[in-house]
C-alpha cells in the first residue's frame, strides 16, 4: 500500500492523535546509546517440535459454543449479524 | 511460618469454622466494601463450592491445603461463564467461554473464587483509576490510589476480603499495588506460570502474579499455579519449592542495589533514607552489599513503554466489536471498527494503542521500536553480569508514596515515570517480590531467572531482620 496511513487509521480509533506524554518517552529512546548493536542480538526462541500442540481440531464444548454465541454483539432471526462490508 | 492458608486449613479440618460461613463472611465484606475493588461477585458458585467442601469434611474425607480457601481474580482472567470485563466499556458484557490455566489449577486444587477484581482497564495504568468501575481506593487511606493495575486485588488482600488474589504484572502491576497497600506481591520469572486465559497486554512481559499477606502463602500459591502448559509456548517446567528450602538464607552472601535508583532527585527523601537504613541493617548481618551501575530510570521507562505500547497496539487490534464486545454500528465495517474503539477504550488505552502504532510504523520502527528491542537486550545482559557478582538485588518499589486519587490522570507522563523501579525487572523477565518492609511502599527482591527460591529465602531473612 503506497498511501500514507495516519495513526487514527492505523489504530482504527476515530480522530486519534499522537500524545505529548508518549512522544516524550520516544524522544528518550531516540537519544539513548545502544552501542550500535541493533541487529546483533541472538535470540533463542525456538521450540522443540514435541512441545507443539497437536495439529488437530478440538471441538469446543456445548457450553463454550453457547457463550461464544451469547457474546456476539448482534443477532436477527437466529442469525449473527456483522457490519456492512464495503470494498474500496 | 505465618500463613493464612495454613491457619484456615486447620480451622476447616478441626471444624472450628465451616467453609460456608467463611465464604459468606468474605462475600459480605466484599459486598459492603467502599474501596471499589469488586467488578463482579461470584457469590452463587462460591457458596455452592463451599457446601461441597463442608460435605467432604463432614464425611471425614481429606481436603487439600487450598481446598475451601477464598481467593480473588483480577478481571482480566478468563473464568468460564463469568463476566470478564478488563474493567472496560468494550467488554463490560463479555463472558469468558473458557478458564485460564492458572485459575483452573487453583479450581482443581479446591480454592474458591469469590470476586472478579477491579483494576486499570486492560492493565493500562499504575493507579487503578482507568476503569469503568470507579477508582480503587488505597486500603490504608481512601484518598490515595491503590496503585495498579492490579489495585483491586492488592486492596482485597490487604483488607482481608480475600486470602490471596491473582493479579497480572506486565511492568509492575502486581508489585507496585502490593507496595502501596503493604502486602506481598510476586512477579515470577516470565514463563513460570501459563498466560493462557490472561487477556494479553504486552505478551513479552505479561506475568501471572500472586498477592498475599505472607511469604508462605505466596509459596503455596506459586507452587499450585506454576508449570509448563502446551497452551502457552513460553512456559517452562519448574520444580515445586518446598517449605524448608526457603527457611534458611545462609547461601546468600552478597546482595546489590542500583545506586542510580537512590542517588537521584526523583526519589522521595523518606523512601531514600528508609532504603539506606535497610542496607545498613543487612550489612550488620554480615552480608556484603554492592552498589551497582544500571540504566537511567528514564531509559528503562521509555524502553518498557515503547515495547509495551507496540505489543498492546497489536494485541488489542482484535477488539473491534465484530465477534464480541460493545459494538457501535457505523455506516460500514471500517466506520464500525473506528467508532466502537474510540467510544469504548479509555483515554489511556487509546494513548497506548496510538503510541504503539506510531513506533511500529515505517520510518519510526528503526529509530524507536528496534532500538527499544536492542535496549532490552542490553538491559538483560546487564542483569546477567550483575548476577555473576551478587545473589540478590534489592530496590525500592516506587520512588514516591501513593498519589492522591485524580493526580495521575492529570499527568500521564509522571505516571509512566512512577514505574521507574519496576519495569527493568519486567524487561529482564526476572522473579521479583514486593515485601511490605524496608520503605513506606515496600522493597523489591530480585534474583536471577527461575530462582524464586532465593527470592523467598531472602524475604524470610528480611522479615526477621528489619
Amino acid at each position: 500500500m503506497s498511501k500514507i496511513m495516519t495513526v487514527d487509521v492505523l489504530s482504527s480509533i476515530k480522530d486519534a492523535q499522537p500524545s505529548e506524554a508518549v512522544n516524550k518517552l520516544f524522544e528518550v529512546i531516540k537519544k539513548a546509546n545502544t552501542n550500535n548493536n541493533l541487529n546483533n542480538a541472538s535470540h533463542n526462541n525456538a521450540l522443540f517440535l514435541d512441545d507443539l500442540r497437536a495439529d488437530t481440531v478440538i471441538n469446543s464444548s456445548a457450553l463454550e459454543k453457547q457463550i461464544i454465541i451469547e457474546n456476539f454483539p448482534k443477532s436477527k432471526n437466529g442469525y449473527l449479524v456483522v457490519s456492512k462490508v464495503i470494498e474500496e | 511460618m505465618s500463613s493464612q492458608i495454613q491457619t484456615i486449613h486447620k480451622q476447616l479440618i478441626n471444624q472450628d469454622i465451616t467453609c460456608t460461613a467463611l465464604i459468606q463472611q468474605r462475600l459480605d465484606l466484599l459486598k459492603q466494601n467502599t474501596h471499589n475493588t469488586v467488578n463482579a461477585l461470584l457469590d452463587k458458585t462460591a457458596l455452592e463450592l463451599a457446601a461441597k467442601v463442608d460435605l467432604k469434611i463432614a464425611k471425614g474425607e481429606t481436603i487439600g491445603l487450598l481446598e475451601g480457601i477464598p481467593f480473588g481474580i483480577k478481571d482480566v482472567y478468563m473464568l468460564q461463564g463469568t463476566y470478564t470485563t478488563a474493567s472496560s466499556d468494550l467488554l463490560k458484557k463479555y463472558k469468558s467461554a473458557y478458564t485460564a490455566t492458572a485459575i483452573q489449577k487453583l479450581l482443581d486444587a479446591g480454592a474458591i473464587p469469590l470476586v472478579k477484581e477491579n483494576g486499570d482497564s486492560f492493565g493500562h495504568g499504575s493507579s487503578s483509576e482507568n476503569t469503568i468501575f470507579g477508582a480503587v481506593k488505597n486500603a490504608h487511606n481512601p484518598n490515595l490510589v491503590s496503585g495498579g493495575s492490579s489495585g483491586g486485588s492488592a486492596v482485597n488482600v490487604a483488607k482481608d476480603y480475600t486470602v490471596f488474589s491473582i493479579g497480572g504484572d506486565t511492568g509492575g502491576s502486581v508489585r507496585q499495588p502490593a507496595g502501596y497497600n503493604n502486602v506481598y506481591g510476586l512477579k515470577p520469572t516470565y514463563g513460570r506460570i501459563s498466560r493462557f486465559g490472561l487477556m494479553a497486554y504486552a505478551s513479552s512481559t505479561d506475568c501471572v502474579g500472586p498477592i498475599a499477606k505472607s511469604i508462605e502463602d505466596i509459596r503455596i500459591v506459586l507452587n499450585a499455579i506454576s508449570g509448563k502448559d502446551i497452551k502457552d509456548q513460553t512456559t517452562y517446567a519448574s520444580h515445586e519449592i518446598p517449605q524448608d528450602s526457603i527457611s534458611n538464607s545462609t547461601q546468600i552472601k552478597t546482595i546489590g542495589y542500583f545506586k542510580n535508583f537512590i542517588e537521584n532527585d526523583a526519589i522521595d527523601a523518606k523512601v531514600k533514607s528508609d532504603f539506606l537504613e535497610t542496607i545498613e541493617k543487612i550489612k550488620a548481618k554480615g552480608i556484603t552489599v554492592k552498589a551497582l551501575d544500571f540504566f537511567e530510570s528514564e531509559t528503562l521507562v521509555s524502553t518498557y513503554y515503547t515495547l509495551a505500547m507496540a505489543e498492546t497496539a497489536s494485541n488489542l487490534s482484535r477488539l473491534d466489536g465484530t465477534n464480541y464486545g460493545n459494538r457501535i454500528e457505523g455506516d460500514n465495517l471500517k466506520e464500525t471498527y473506528s467508532v466502537t474503539r474510540s467510544e469504548n477504550f479509555s483515554e489511556e488505552s487509546k494513548r497506548r494503542i496510538v503510541g504503539g502504532n506510531q513506533v511500529l510504523s515505517q520510518g519510526f520502527s528503526d529509530a524507536i521500536y528496534l532500538k527499544g528491542l536492542a535496549l532490552r537486550d542490553a538491559i538483560s545482559k546487564n542483569f546477567e553480569n550483575d548476577f555473576k557478582a551478587v545473589d540478590i538485588i534489592i530496590s525500592p518499589v516506587t520512588p514516591n508514596v501513593p498519589p492522591k486519587i485524580g493526580d495521575s490522570l492529570k499527568n500521564p507522563h509522571a505516571m509512566y515515570l512512577s514505574d521507574a523501579y519496576t519495569v527493568g525487572f519486567s524487561l529482564g523477565q526476572l522473579p521479583t517480590l514486593t515485601i511490605p518492609q524496608g520503605t513506606t511502599t515496600g522493597l523489591q527482591i530480585t534474583a536471577a531467572k527461575n530462582n524464586e527460591t532465593l527470592v523467598l529465602k531472602f524475604a524470610n531473612f528480611l522479615k526477621d531482620t528489619l
